[in-house]
């Protein structure tokens, strides 16, 4: 039930709930109205009231939703303290003014946000039933028990929640010994073999160079090696090779497009808009930038995170701190909400959710309507965090229309500025073309309809209601007619039977259709005609002269031409029109954006935010002051300007050292995109709902570790890549995995590594990289539409194209529409933050790598580098296995691969003869093999 | 020869116990339409599960007229707005309109009663209007968002602010599937805009749950088709030998990757995978049913012929257990969204649909199928029963009409009320959560327990609401 509020109201419940306390403590009487003194005994007769009219109406009308059983709103009517009490939105009775009381407002359906029952209204005799009784004092028996208030149970005090383990302190835990200490090359070793041995487990051996390069390699940029980068590893016996293989690796800058990908995930990145109107962000690709630089640059994770909250309120803001906040402004919104208030609240929760999961892994969105059901978060804790998000400025105030716009900084110059005004000229100029054409074309279609109107009339009479387009069309051609608007004319018919149509019924049906004619043609001729005392008009009375006129005029008429282009025009004409469409669109496609970055501002500063009582904005409650949840509030307490939204404080807060969760939560991410499994499985949950960690005082040396280190993040890379642990074979011997499985069957504890599917991205670039045709070059602007221009408006012609030969991570991410690669190949969606990709294996992803062109292709490039590089077929397996898989070929594969290759060959031969593509053909197919294959797609 | 040539296996069991070669085998099969139609039972999470309660409905297909087709135009007729056209409407408008609102628009269409029921119909839909004993018309339905995007995603998903699993999702988590060879849920040309593919989208239930499109609303029916269906270079033969080829080299993998189920998974996935590709086209084949079901459908006439195409595509998904089949009306006009031009718009648009429908229905009933289907008819929104421009009618989401016809519903039966003139659902008001706990419950899941925990809670379909509108039910 939702509830507006009335000051008044709330004035007198707070003099009522002092007397209701009073009356709970001395609870005496037998019954009592709500507003009487406790000593005032309630009549005889208005029990009976109660009992005879208003209990049945209660029983029959409320209790389903509002009783013991189920008490929607926290609103229960069963008994006298749930009526004094009210609901979640107060009180509910105000007594002896049934005008204040929120129940009879109800029932009298005279707010449509509050009508109850929701089912149908009371009739009126059932209502003045319940305003009487009000108007009475509202006397009611007394509780025979005190019901407890029907509030559901909140789930962890702020007291346990600090005794929960992810809001405790980060420990600073001492590296354990361990028996077989060979194996360990950094205390990361230490902490996984002691969890090991404590299990009687042992790790998998080393993994051979091979499988360590291919490994390291896809991990870190995303792309395989070439042969000639794999061999010279191979070779490579110095101690140091791996750990200089994998500084080489953090050097490429194509280490930030795979690792920036993976923050773009939790970002929730997207190249449009999504939800209900899908505009393209075409300045997001600033904010992507941004991050595969940050990560490139190593940037302190600590001033990483303070950017994207808070770079417009940086001291010495530079244009990069605010492309950072970009993180704020690219949730998906619905622009076409016509409740202003609704969309900012919306937008405030997805940014609180968003920042929450990220930053925290805590599901802060869960306490908008009520306190979280399993964290020590509290209703109050959310609105404190929104009030500061609510001073936040997301939107842009300069439009007016059904779509609203997102806020953006533009940076460009008075030149820019000077030719983006001829710009946005130029493309209004190319849409008016399209319209005024449509427009004429349209005009003089209607203009020969009219002249046409009385042969319209009587070919009508030819067919009836129900032929077919196909029969009219060949009427409308016998009259050189409008094959559409005479099937519209003749439905129209079926509609009107009077006034100007009234003749056409009475001598269709008399089968006087000579007749016809001849009258529609006079009074239609008449009725046109420019000279209305002519002699013919002398025939008709005015009144059906005027009648047709009106007819004839009446554009949704019998004559109306359909307002579909496709069904207007002629083929000539309508092509036209797409073009003249079609190249507006490309002008505006691929028109100059403004330079402009994505960024939050500073709206007016609210110290304070009711609580929305249920997430309702229009039913307010208490007002809270800005502040951090209370579980992980600092003891010197939380300080926030007057003069700003608090941001600044908020990112400061988060990476403070002290903060329990900003650093765990950030190296258990690191952890899962190296080992395919966090610490703790759930990225975006640490609360009670999440998984326990794995191992502990790991999780807590590593945050340490990261922060004493700066918050480096590569820093953190160079550990775990250089650990035995990361570096254990994905196989043990069949004996040691059954004896391990048994005791750990998901491999918790991390007996051996956990073979790995790769990503859509991945796999893609790994394509175009084994053909030879990825282009690696990085940065700008990839989504192929202009700043704000529809994806789709109403059509849903796809314009968006993937046959980039770019990384995969600077294709477009389109909301609502994802790349079909993207979207079977587990791409997260791009409206929620994203820690842990799913690994999913479907029929639909097979079609794609058996089918698709991207496959085929590269497939096709692939095998005409393996005739370029040897005429020998031995040599030609040999190369391909080494780019596939960075390994040569066993024996008998060669053996299996020159059979499938020859019997393609002869199958060509018979089928078609000698071709000079058959050899190409074959080996392009082979290629094609190698790709579908596991071994291409999986990392051992 | 070769090992991977002559091994001759004997039964599909053993091939797929022994070998990663098994799939390149039964692919062919499956290539040369042996297995194409063998009712194998499917195993895993998808396979069909046994419904939590007396199921009335195995299947569902839900005809969505994009755009919001007036309701005060179709099926819910109101006298009170005829006399008082012109004149203000006599109480409060919605707190939040999408446009501004004009006086009261009397619809330019009449009503007539038809079959036993006496149901009123109007002229917009002469076909439908005779199987209206079978319908069962929802006059209350009402839902929150006033603009198209939000709308379409509270009809399709539950919830207009985020996104989540589409309906045709949880009844496919809930329920499984009955036929391996094709999807689940097909949803044939489907708007790309104001959701798109959020609409049919899985959210975070599994992946196996998400619709497959059949092509878009920019594409003639005739044109669609599931995407890389088809290989475009190879030969079927060519094809055969190569995934036996593929299977060699993924044994060999496995020899040194080791036991892994997500490796096992993947060979699974192309014997599917090579089912569906032979599967697909047969279905998406018209031109092997009769020229009297073509023409009752309406394809042989150019006005009615998509969306007739459309309709029997439905039909055939429908009678080989496909669990969820939607078909939308939708074109680059925002097909029933008349802010102006409501006669004209609703005319062509009526005239497009209404014989395939009708079609669909009789030819469904025909079958035996109507028993176990369960039929569902509607727009994102109604329409305002006042004006917007002279001729036209704004988004209605506060009162609106849908209807159900098959499994399990009482038909020729009108449930819930408007107003009197049509702006307010008020009795038995049925809120798209209500709706949609009604459909599931149809289709015998309770929709308080088809619950999947994500992010900390336990998710619905109906949210924290919905109701079984019980008075239906047959």
């Amino acid at each position: 039930m939702v509830l507006l509020n009335s000051n008044q109201a709330r004035r007198n419940v707070v003099v009522l709930s002092g007397l209701i306390a009073l009356a709970v403590m001395f609870s005496g009487p037998s019954a009592f109205a709500l507003d009487q003194p406790v000593s005032e005994v309630v009549s005889a007769a208005d029990l009976e009231f109660f009992e005879k009219h208003v209990r049945p109406l209660l029983v029959s009308k409320c209790y389903e939703c509002h009783s013991a059983s189920d008490v929607n709103g926290g609103l229960r009517l069963d008994s006298l303290h749930g009526l004094r009490r009210g609901g979640d939105s107060g009180a509910v009775i105000v007594a002896k003014q049934p005008d204040h009381s929120r129940l009879i407002e109800a029932v009298r359906y005279q707010n449509r946000d509050m009508q109850m029952p929701p089912d149908g209204r009371l009739a009126d005799a059932q209502i003045a039933v319940l305003e009487k009784w009000v108007a009475m004092g509202a006397p009611h028996p007394v509780d025979s028990t005190r019901s407890s208030n029907g509030r559901a149970p909140t789930g962890m005090s702020v007291e346990e929640g600090r005794q929960f383990w992810s809001f405790r302190p980060v420990a600073d835990p001492d590296v354990p010994s361990v028996s077989q200490a060979d194996w360990v090359a950094n205390p990361i070793d230490a902490f996984v073999l002691n969890r090991l041995e404590e299990a009687g487990l042992r790790p998998a051996s080393r993994a051979d160079r091979r499988t360590l390069i291919r490994r390291v390699t896809l991990d870190l940029i995303g792309l395989p090696l070439t042969i000639n980068e794999v061999e010279a590893f191979v070779a490579d016996t110095s101690d140091d090779a791996f750990a200089q293989l994998v500084d080489r690796l953090l050097a490429s800058p194509q280490y930030g497009v795979r690792w920036g990908r993976h923050w773009l995930d939790v970002a929730r990145y997207a190249d449009s808009n999504g939800l209900d109107e899908n505009l393209a962000f075409g300045n997001a690709w600033r904010y992507r930038d941004y991050v595969m630089q940050s990560f490139n640059d190593d940037k302190q994770f600590n001033l990483f995170v303070t950017e994207q909250l808070a770079g417009d309120l940086l001291p010495d803001s530079t244009l990069e701190a605010r492309t950072a906040t970009g993180f704020l402004v690219l949730g998906a919104k619905v622009l076409a909400e016509p409740d202003m208030e609704k969309l900012v609240m919306d937008t405030v929760d997805e940014q609180l959710d968003t920042v929450g999961k990220a930053f925290m892994g805590m599901t802060i969105g869960c306490s908008r309507c009520h306190d979280h059901k399993f964290d020590p978060l509290t209703q109050s804790d959310y609105y404190a965090l929104a009030a500061i998000f609510k001073s936040t400025k997301t939107f842009s105030g300069g439009n007016t229309g059904a779509i609203k716009y997102w806020n953006e900084h533009s940076f460009a110059t008075e030149a820019e500025k000077e030719q983006l005004k001829n710009i946005d000229a130029e493309i209004a100029a190319k849409n008016k073309a399209a319209t005024a054409f449509a427009n004429t074309a349209r005009t003089n279609i209607r203009t020969e309809a009219e002249s046409k109107a009385a042969e319209y009339l009587y070919a009508a009479t030819r067919f009836n209601a129900a032929a077919t387009l196909r029969d009219i069309e060949a009427i409308a051609n016998e009259f050189n007619l409008h094959a559409r608007i005479l099937h519209h004319c003749r439905k129209h018919l079926e509609f009107n039977h009077n006034g100007f149509f009234h003749a056409w019924h009475r001598l269709h049906e008399a089968g006087e259709n000579g007749q016809l004619r001849t009258y529609y043609t006079a009074l239609i001729s008449a009725a046109m005609s420019a000279d209305k005392s002519s002699a013919k008009a002398a025939t008709f009375t005015s009144q059906d002269i005027e009648a047709a006129r009106a007819a004839v005029k009446d554009a949704s008429g019998f004559l109306a031409v359909p307002p579909k282009a496709d069904y207007a025009f002629d083929t000539e004409t309508l092509l036209e029109y797409f073009r003249l469409q079609e190249e507006a669109r490309l002008v505006e496609s691929r028109a100059m954006d403004e330079p402009s970055v994505m960024t939050v501002g500073e709206e007016k500063i609210l110290t304070s935010l009711p609580i929305h009582i249920r997430g309702s904005h229009t039913n307010l409650g208490e007002p809270v002051a800005r502040n951090f949840p209370a579980v992980m509030r600092s003891e010197s307490g939380t300080s926030l300007p007057e003069d700003q939204s608090g941001r600044l404080q908020l990112a400061q807060w988060l990476t403070s050292e002290q903060h329990p969760l900003t650093a765990r939560v950030f190296v258990n991410r690191v952890w899962t995109w190296h080992f395919g499994k966090g610490l703790v499985g759930t990225t975006e949950n640490f609360g009670r709902l999440g998984d326990r960690p794995s191992h502990p005082q790991l999780l807590d040396w590593l945050a340490r570790e990261f922060m004493r280190s700066g918050w480096s993040v590569k820093h953190l890379h160079r550990l775990i890549l250089n650990s035995s642990t990361w570096q254990m074979a994905s196989t043990t011997s069949e004996a040691t995995a059954a004896e391990a499985e048994a005791v750990d069957p998901e491999n918790r504890l991390l007996w051996k590594f956990r073979l790995q599917r790769l990503s859509a991205e991945q796999i893609r670039d790994s394509l175009l990289q084994v053909s030879g045709r990825l282009d690696t070059s990085i940065g700008g602007k990839s989504v192929p539409l202009r700043n704000k221009q529809f994806v789709f408006n109403h059509t849903s012609e796809d314009h968006t194209k993937y046959d980039s030969l770019r990384r995969a991570a600077f294709l477009p991410v389109i909301r609502n529409n994802l790349y079909t690669f993207f979207e079977q190949f587990d791409f997260p969606d791009p409206t929620m933050p994203t820690g842990h990709r799913n690994t999913t294996t479907v029929a639909p992803q097979t079609l794609l790598m058996m089918n698709s062109e991207l496959v085929m292709d590269s497939a096709d490039a692939f095998a005409r580098k393996l005739i370029d590089q040897s005429s020998d077929n031995t040599q030609r397996i040999t190369f391909a296995y080494q780019a596939a898989f960075g390994r040569h070929p066993t024996d008998i594969e060669t053996q299996q691969a020159m059979a499938f290759v020859a019997l393609l060959k002869a199958e060509s031969f018979t089928a078609a003869g000698l071709d000079a593509n058959d050899e190409h053909r074959a080996w392009a197919t082979f290629c094609h093999s190698l790709f579908a294959s596991n071994e291409f797609i999986y990392v051992k | 020869m070769i090992p991977m040539f002559d091994r001759q296996l004997q039964n599909r069991r053993q091939m797929l116990q022994t070998s990663a070669v098994g799939f390149g085998g039964l692919a062919l099969n499956a290539l040369l339409g042996g297995e194409a139609q063998a009712a194998t039972k499917v195993e895993g999470p998808q396979a069909a599960k046994l419904p939590m309660l007396a199921a009335r409905a195995k299947r569902i297909v839900f005809l969505f007229m994009k755009g919001g087709p007036s309701h005060v135009d179709t099926f819910d007729p109101k006298p009170l707005l005829t006399r008082d056209h012109g004149k203000p409407l006599p109480f409060d408008l919605p707190r939040v309109t999408f446009a501004k609102q004009g006086n009261l628009l009397k619809s330019p269409w009449k009503f007539k009663r038809f079959g036993e029921s006496g149901l009123p119909v109007s002229e917009l839909f002469p076909h439908v209007a005779q199987c209206v004993d079978d319908l069962c018309i929802l006059r209350s339905v009402h839902g929150t968002n006033p603009a198209h995007g939000g709308a379409l995603l509270k009809l399709h998903t539950g919830t207009d602010q985020f996104v989540r699993p589409s309906m045709g999702s949880w009844v496919v988590y809930g329920l499984g599937t009955e036929n391996q060879n094709l999807p689940a849920f097909v949803t044939i040309c489907p708007t790309l805009a104001h959701g798109g593919v959020n609409n049919w989208g899985s959210a975070f239930l599994p992946a196996y749950c998400q619709g497959t499109p059949i092509g878009n609303a920019s594409l003639a029916a005739s044109q669609a088709t599931v995407k890389h269906i088809r290989n475009s270079r190879l030969s079927e033969d060519q094809q055969r030998r190569q995934l036996e080829f593929i299977g060699s080299l993924n044994q060999h993998h496995m020899e040194s990757a080791g036991r892994n189920q997500a490796l096992e998974g993947r060979l699974n996935s192309f014997e599917l995978a090579f089912r569906m590709q032979a599967t697909m086209p047969e279905v998406q084949d018209l031109s092997t049913e009769s020229e009297s079901t073509q023409r009752l459908y309406g394809i042989d006439d150019a006005v009615t012929e998509d969306f007739g195409r459309q309709c029997l595509l439905a039909r055939r998904f429908l009678e080989r257990d496909v669990r969820f089949v939607q078909v939308t009306h939708s074109d680059s006009e925002v097909q029933w969204d008349q802010h102006s031009n409501l006669y004209h718009g609703h005319t062509k648009n009526a005239a497009e649909v209404d014989k395939p429908i009708a079609g669909l229905l009789t030819d469904l009933k025909a079958r035996g199928l109507l028993e176990d289907t369960l039929v569902l008819w509607g727009g994102e929104f109604g329409r305002t029963p006042t004006a917007q421009g002279n001729n036209g009618r704004d988004h209605n989401p506060h009162g609106f009409t849908m209807w159900m016809a098959g499994a399990g519903v009482k038909g020729g039966y009108a449930y819930g009320a408007t107003d009197d003139y049509g702006y307010y659902s008020t009795v038995d008001r049925m809120h798209i959560h209500d709706l949609h706990a009604t459909m599931l419950y149809l289709l015998g899941l309770n929709h308080e327990r088809l619950t999947f925990q994500y992010a900390g809670r336990d998710f619905r379909l109906t949210d924290v609401a919905g109701n079984v509108a019980h008075d239906i039910l047959v």
